[in-house]
């Protein structure tokens, strides 16, 4: 009896630590975040940000598990170690750094942009003005359009003295399509996409202001950070970069580590 | 952010959380009652109508009712949204909390014995008097307890509202948490919602205590 316990007690032991061995790497993505990280027409993950992680992990031997999780609460599954970092689109902002986060270098230019609806008259930031407009709840239009020191003031001149939140990016295209709301705050490259979809849209010239993408890593994984940055360097010398960004349809002029390279 | 400008915040969207929560009850409560009644009918085709209702509303999610009923007509016929979502809030969520009701009333209707109708009949009440004046008082008296648990449920199902961009009191929590990488916000509403559902439930049991006549 004693034996077989003993052994059962081995066994448990040996497949714990294999599992502890076997390295996977969970990445956290917004799944409804194309073109950089989303559900593809075949049901499986794709996107610029999902390929690129999935070549890090092959560079390292890790197995890669894919988490999509909720936007608004990104940070607190991060810290409950639902995933290991976050990586889809993901905007810099110094609170996160204040807040204890580890934060990667940048791997992409990012706007801020205004998308409206072609005939709606709106051909300025000024002519926002009492007009409804929206922004996703937990993203970097939402942080910036709170922000001081960053687009409040403007956000005050929109009816009701604040943008409305939404629960996703269909929803504020969805919205704005069918007249619910006269602008939306959004991310440059996903504003292409919405007016690609619903048609008769336009983005204004004006910008709300320009950030970064990197990725967010949990306090004290500063080792597991600087493994993911030299995967991705490499990415960028053997050119893996600039060929997905091509197929994903992403301007190379938001590139910043190709043209960084030379600092 | 200290803890009373969240709250005042918070509050802010209480308003429109309570708005929800009276206006689905003013209409789903009678609703509920039709859909009972429509449901009993001897009539095949109307009970069977009303059956298919009845499932479809209580097997499907209230947050995908909430986006059929208003992204529905956007996407079927091109219709403009509303910018105001209280009213196609409201309607999805009366519509929703009828097919309960109904099931409920239902329930406490089939429950009375049928020696009442015939008793009322032969002293002389019409089958529309039975039922207002004994039969009715004695079901809601029955259902009482089953109803405040939806009632319950309906002050909880109010955050779902978010899913349309209904800036209720949790979107703004959950604005705030997001804003202030804090999860007190929650707290907050957890306690909000607590203390609301306390208050449905002192209302309901002095209805209960109130309705309890005849033991």
């Amino acid at each position: 009896m004693k034996k077989t316990v003993a052994l059962l007690l081995a066994l448990i032991l040996a497949l714990t630590a294999s599992l502890a061995l076997a390295d996977t790497f969970k990445m956290g993505i917004d799944a409804e975040y194309p073109p950089f990280s989303y559900l593809d027409e075949n049901g499986e993950y794709a996107g610029f940000d999902v390929e690129m992680c999935k070549a890090v992990c092959e560079m390292n031997g890790w197995d890669l598990e894919i988490v999509p999780v909720n936007w608004d609460t990104k940070l607190i599954s991060l810290d409950n170690m639902e995933h290991d970092c976050i990586w889809s689109g993901m905007t810099l902002l110094d609170s996160m750094k204040e807040a204890g986060y580890v934060l990667s270098f940048a791997y992409y230019d990012n706007t801020q942009v205004v998308l409206t609806k072609a005939d709606s008259g709106i051909a300025t930031l000024a002519d926002l003005a009492g007009k409804r407009v929206a922004v996703q709840l937990g993203t970097s239009g939402e942080a910036l359009l709170g922000d001081e020191e960053g687009q409040l003031a403007l956000a005050k001149t929109f009816e009701g003295g604040a943008p409305v939140t939404m629960e996703n990016f269909t929803v504020c295209g969805t919205e704005l399509a069918a007249g619910g709301v006269d602008a939306v705050v959004v991310d440059l490259p996903v504003a292409q996409n919405l007016a690609e979809k619903f048609g008769g849209m336009v983005i204004l010239e004006e910008t709300l202001g320009s950030e970064q993408y990197g990725i967010c890593f949990r306090n004290g994984d500063d080792e597991l950070c600087a493994k993911v940055q030299e995967g991705i360097l490499k990415l960028v010398e053997d050119g893996t970069y600039l060929a997905l960004a091509q197929k994903y349809g992403l301007d190379e002029n938001v590139l910043c580590l190709l043209y960084n390279k030379a600092e | 952010m200290t803890i009373w400008t969240m709250m005042a915040k918070m509050s802010e969207g209480l308003g429109r959380t309570c708005a929800i929560f009276f206006l689905t009850l003013l209409f789903s409560l009678p609703l509920g009652l039709l859909v009972a009644l429509l449901r009993m009918s001897k009539n095949r085709v109307v009970s069977g109508i009303t059956k298919a209702y009845i499932s479809v509303l209580r097997g499907t999610p209230l947050m995908l009712q909430l986006l059929a009923v208003t992204y529905g007509p956007f996407y079927l016929f091109g219709a403009s949204v509303a910018r105001e979502k209280l009213v196609p809030v409201v309607i999805a969520f009366s519509l929703n909390y009828a097919a309960y009701f109904a099931e409920i009333y239902r329930g406490g209707i089939e429950s009375m014995s049928l020696g009442q109708y015939e008793a009322a009949e032969v002293l002389g009440y019409s089958r529309l008097q039975c039922f207002m004046r004994i039969i009715l008082p004695q079901v809601i008296k029955r259902i009482l307890p089953s109803v405040t648990n939806e009632i319950v449920t309906l002050v909880k199902d109010t955050s779902m509202a978010f899913t349309v961009a209904y800036q209720e009191m949790f979107t703004i929590g959950k604005q705030i948490a997001n804003s202030q990488t804090s999860f007190l916000p929650f707290v907050i509403a957890g306690v909000f919602y607590f203390v609301f559902n306390a208050a449905v439930g002192w209302v309901m049991g002095r209805a209960e205590k109130r309705l309890s006549y005849y033991r």
